[in-house]
């Protein structure tokens, strides 16, 4: 991976293009924004669900106001094409076998890297149903089961054998496969296993993982009326909603941290306490109370904070003296998971870590074992979907260089500086938009719902495509410092070679690109060629014949979407002789673009962008206007007249009224048809 | 610097009336940077051509190039091929690049598309003014800095005419007056002595009077 990279992008475990994919559905190319994101994440339907999303976390939105909402993106593309394009394809096949012991995330991912690559692969499930954890163990209103259809659906179609209820282990362990002809084996069989607490009455508890999959399996899973969840991770809060969902009055859970330390997603976390979840923090259970059998409540006791532990979390002291009772009739014990490693035997010549996973070689997956590889939960630990999916992808690469003799080789990518603080201060402030809500009573069907087009548009509109900006061919750059100039967000500097425009800092207005007299300047997204291919593509399909003028508006997109106004509705009613050609901020609207559509066959041109002070890059509708006015003077040299190009700034709120500009326009009478 | 203009182009038209396949060729230099000749100024007049001739019922085609600079042999010389094939070539250069071009390729037909306007320098983005006339003797060390050869009028050596009004020239009230900008100049920096001293009538044979120049560094020559 060559140059620097938006954070976005190298924090996501499998270096997806977000930035891509985010900006294709800023441009309304939604099949072409899941092709991007669906690219290196086969499970991109089980992600736009279950992704812990990391990329939020580092996007440099955050740093102006918010960050973007990249993960209800990711939902947005899925759902947009869901089911509706297969992805992948295989392009050659080999003789070579592998098996893939798991069907979760990682060993999913894993087959469906090794299918493309031509393998033949047969992964072997314990369980009845693919998808491990994702079918198990996630509750199915957050993650739908027909969600994580699709997405193993494509992967065996690809040609993908699984064999579901075959443990290894017992009738065939791991040694039999090699000698069954897999020549390389890939174990992905997670950490499906809880830990114990060790105290008193634990045997009266039900365990998350186990609990879960009592549901998820569709198994009647009795419980009380006040239930207790011990722990602070995802299992422990989709223990405690899926209780409330079980019909539980009273659910609480009891943590021995305090609330910055929980594991679990904070989306997750506020979500269970608005279902009415509580939490109780800095306590921890020390012996669980029954009577005749039955669980009637917990001891616990209070705990300190004290300095941080190994996991740079603060490490939690018992206070001693401070036991307390807290009543309950059910107790879920969520304290975290191992791997079930008794499946392996000595003969497998597999060893293990004193932490109970199995050692690998951290760069290429090997196990101790000749051609035996691992991955995810099973080598870390309970992890996030995408680190499995990322390790699957990775065993991946692994076992392909080994089955060729070769060595692996990875490559992480660099990220692009910070924002500095000059850049930041002049970013325009958006808000972010929420996810809407399922609203209904607590049921099993999905809580959240998806942005709607208008919303997700808008979303994408927030992405400050960090890194896709100037781009300077140095050999036709004059050092004239147009760029210098006119960069509302100074960044570009001239030095001894010409210009440089910092990819760290350029916002990607696209003003200098076309302002620059050499045209030595492109942008990543929204380029020159980009825009003029569209604008030629417009021509193409319009029939000249129409009786009618023919209008072409460059209309700003990022106008278009700010204020709620139904884009769809407002295009829907544009007479058929009008065209429009969107863009990204009306700066980018070249002034060759302008004489392009007139030579093309426009008989009239508008530009629409918000108004002077509104732009979303500071200055980009000021020097649309500037350059519709030396257009307007050259039409004026040749004999067309300047009358039939124009320039208007509509506040967003009434972005509509690019119907009556079109029209009026027409009926205005200076434009007739050439 | 050099700074052009780009001819109007019902001028650029009539030059051009004859011929349906031509060349316009800009230069990555000094009309580049004021915005006269560039790659982009190629573009833009080519686009406004083809639409002005298709108005008028002739429509031409136009092969659009830009060197680094017209006036180098090296740089004009890869033109060579692609030239053969048009009528003409309207070059965006300057006058030196118009005739290095038409010596280079004695056979063609080589056309301005801008005038030639003069030496100076960009005020700010998208003004220029002019500070040279090339009169090949400099004496900017006599008059604090500023060109009384080509910002006066009159280009007079020894203080401003009768005309010099509250600062302006008797030509134009938009035009500052040479001498009392020296002036100005000079007595902030101390010196008005230099005005003391009289010029004497300049011999002007460095300049345009003294027939077409030449510079040959012997040192230099391959």
């Amino acid at each position: 991976m060559k140059g620097a990279f938006p954070p976005c992008q190298v924090a996501c475990p499998l270096h997806t293009d977000i930035r891509g994919y985010i900006a294709a559905i800023a441009r309304l190319e939604f099949d072409k924004a899941y092709a991007i994101a669906r690219e290196p994440n086969p499970l991109i339907h089980v992600c736009s669900r279950v992704c812990t999303h990391p990329c939020e976390e580092k996007c440099r939105r955050g740093e102006v106001d918010e960050p973007v909402a990249i993960w209800a993106l990711k939902r947005f593309v899925a759902d947009v094409v869901r089911g509706k394009r297969r992805f992948a394809t295989r392009n050659s096949q080999f003789a070579t076998r592998v098996a893939i012991v798991g069907s979760g995330p990682c060993g999913l991912a894993a087959a469906h890297d090794l299918a493309r690559m031509g393998y033949q692969v047969t992964i072997f499930e314990a369980h009845s149903e693919p998808g491990g954890m994702l079918t198990i163990g996630i509750p199915r209103y957050r993650l739908p089961r027909e969600v994580i259809e699709v997405d193993i659906k494509q992967i065996l179609d690809l040609g993908v054998e699984l064999k579901t209820n075959t443990p290894i282990g017992e009738e065939i362990t791991l040694s039999d496969l090699k000698e069954r002809g897999y020549d390389a084996i890939f174990i992905s069989t997670g950490a499906h296993k809880s830990r114990r607490l060790g105290i008193e009455g634990e045997a009266l508890a039900f365990f998350g993982v186990e609990f879960l999959r009592e549901i998820n399996l569709g198994r009647q899973v009795e419980i009380g009326r006040r239930v207790l969840v011990i722990g602070g991770g995802n299992v422990a809060i989709d223990s405690a909603r899926s209780a409330l969902r079980l019909g539980a009055e009273e659910v609480k859970i009891i943590y021995r941290r305090s609330r910055a330390e929980m594991p679990a997603g904070e989306e997750e976390v506020e979500e269970a306490e608005s279902e009415g979840v509580e939490f109780h923090f800095l306590a921890t259970p020390t012996k669980i109370i029954s009577e005749d059998g039955k669980v009637v409540g917990m001891e616990c006791i209070r705990m300190r904070l004290g300095p941080p532990d190994e996991s740079g979390r603060r490490r939690p002291i018992p206070i001693e003296g401070s036991e307390f009772t807290i009543e309950g009739d059910t107790i879920i014990i969520a304290i975290g998971q191992t791997p079930d490693l008794s499946f392996i035997r000595p003969e497998d010549g597999i060893e293990i870590t004193t932490r109970g996973t199995i050692a690998v070689d951290p760069i290429t997956l090997a196990t101790s074992a000749q051609g035996i590889f691992a991955g995810g939960d099973v080598i870390t630990g309970p992890g996030s979907v995408v680190e499995a999916i990322s390790f699957g992808k990775k065993a991946a690469i692994s076992i392909d260089a080994y089955l060729r003799g070769e060595t692996p080789s990875f490559e992480e990518p660099v990220e692009l500086e910070a924002l500095s603080q000059k850049t930041l201060a002049r970013i325009k402030r958006i808000g972010r938009e929420e996810v809407p809500k399922l609203q209904k009573p607590l049921g099993f069907e999905e809580v959240k719902l998806g942005y709607s087009v208008d919303m997700a548009v808008r979303a994408s509109h927030r992405c400050l495509t960090c890194g896709a900006g100037a781009i300077i061919e140095s050999e036709k750059c004059a050092s004239c410092l147009t760029c210098v100039r006119v960069c509302p967000y100074e960044v570009p500097i001239v030095n001894g070679k010409g210009a440089v425009i910092d990819a760290s800092q350029c916002q990607a207005c696209g003003i200098c690109a076309c302002e620059c007299p050499s045209k030595a300047i492109t942008i990543g997204f929204d380029g020159f060629e980009a825009i003029l291919a569209r604008i030629e593509a417009l021509f193409e399909d319009s029939p000249k014949a129409n009786p009618e003028p023919l209008i072409v508006g460059f209309c700003c997109l990022y106008c278009a979407y700010a204020d709620g106004v139904d884009v769809e509705k407002v295009r829907s009613q544009l007479p058929a002789n009008v065209k429009i050609i969107d863009v990204l901020c009306t700066g980018k609207v070249d002034s060759l673009f302008l004489l392009k559509a007139f030579e093309l066959g426009a008989d009239g041109v508008f530009v629409a962008g918000c108004l002077e002070g509104d732009c979303h890059n500071i200055s980009g509708n000021i020097w649309a206007r500037k350059r519709v006015e030396h257009v307007k003077e050259i039409l004026d040299e040749i004999g067309l007249s300047g009358e039939r190009l124009q320039m208007y700034n509509i506040p967003s709120s009434e972005w509509w009224k690019v119907i009556e500009i079109a029209k009026e326009m027409v009926e205005s009478g200076k434009i007739s048809k050439r | 610097m050099i700074i052009a203009e780009r001819k109007p182009i019902d001028e650029i038209k009539a030059m051009i009336a004859d011929c349906r396949r031509i060349m316009i060729i800009g230069c990555g230099t000094c009309v580049t940077v004021c915005f006269a000749g560039g790659e982009k100024e190629v573009g833009t007049l080519s686009s406004a051509i083809r639409m002005a001739r298709r108005l008028g019922g002739k429509p031409i085609e136009i092969i659009e190039k830009t060197v680094q600079r017209q006036c180098e042999w090296e740089y004009i010389e890869p033109l060579a091929g692609e030239i053969e094939g048009v009528e003409a070539v309207l070059s965006l250069g300057c006058g030196i690049g118009v005739q290095a071009l038409a010596e280079r390729f004695p056979q063609k037909t080589f056309l301005p598309g801008v005038n030639t306007s003069f030496l100076g320098l960009p005020l700010e983005q998208g003004v220029w003014s002019e500070r040279c006339q090339a009169c090949g003797n400099c004496i900017l060390d006599k008059t604090g800095g500023i060109c009384p050869i080509s910002r006066c009028s009159k280009s007079l050596l020894n203080g401003p005419c009768g005309g010099s009004q509250n600062g302006k020239c008797e030509i134009d009230p938009k035009i500052d007056c040479a001498w009392q900008l020296i002036y100005e100049r000079l007595k902030a920096l101390g010196k008005l002595d230099f005005l003391l001293e009289i010029q004497p009538p300049k011999d002007w044979s460095t300049g345009r009077h003294g027939g077409p120049r030449k510079i040959v560094r012997e040192d230099l020559i391959l």
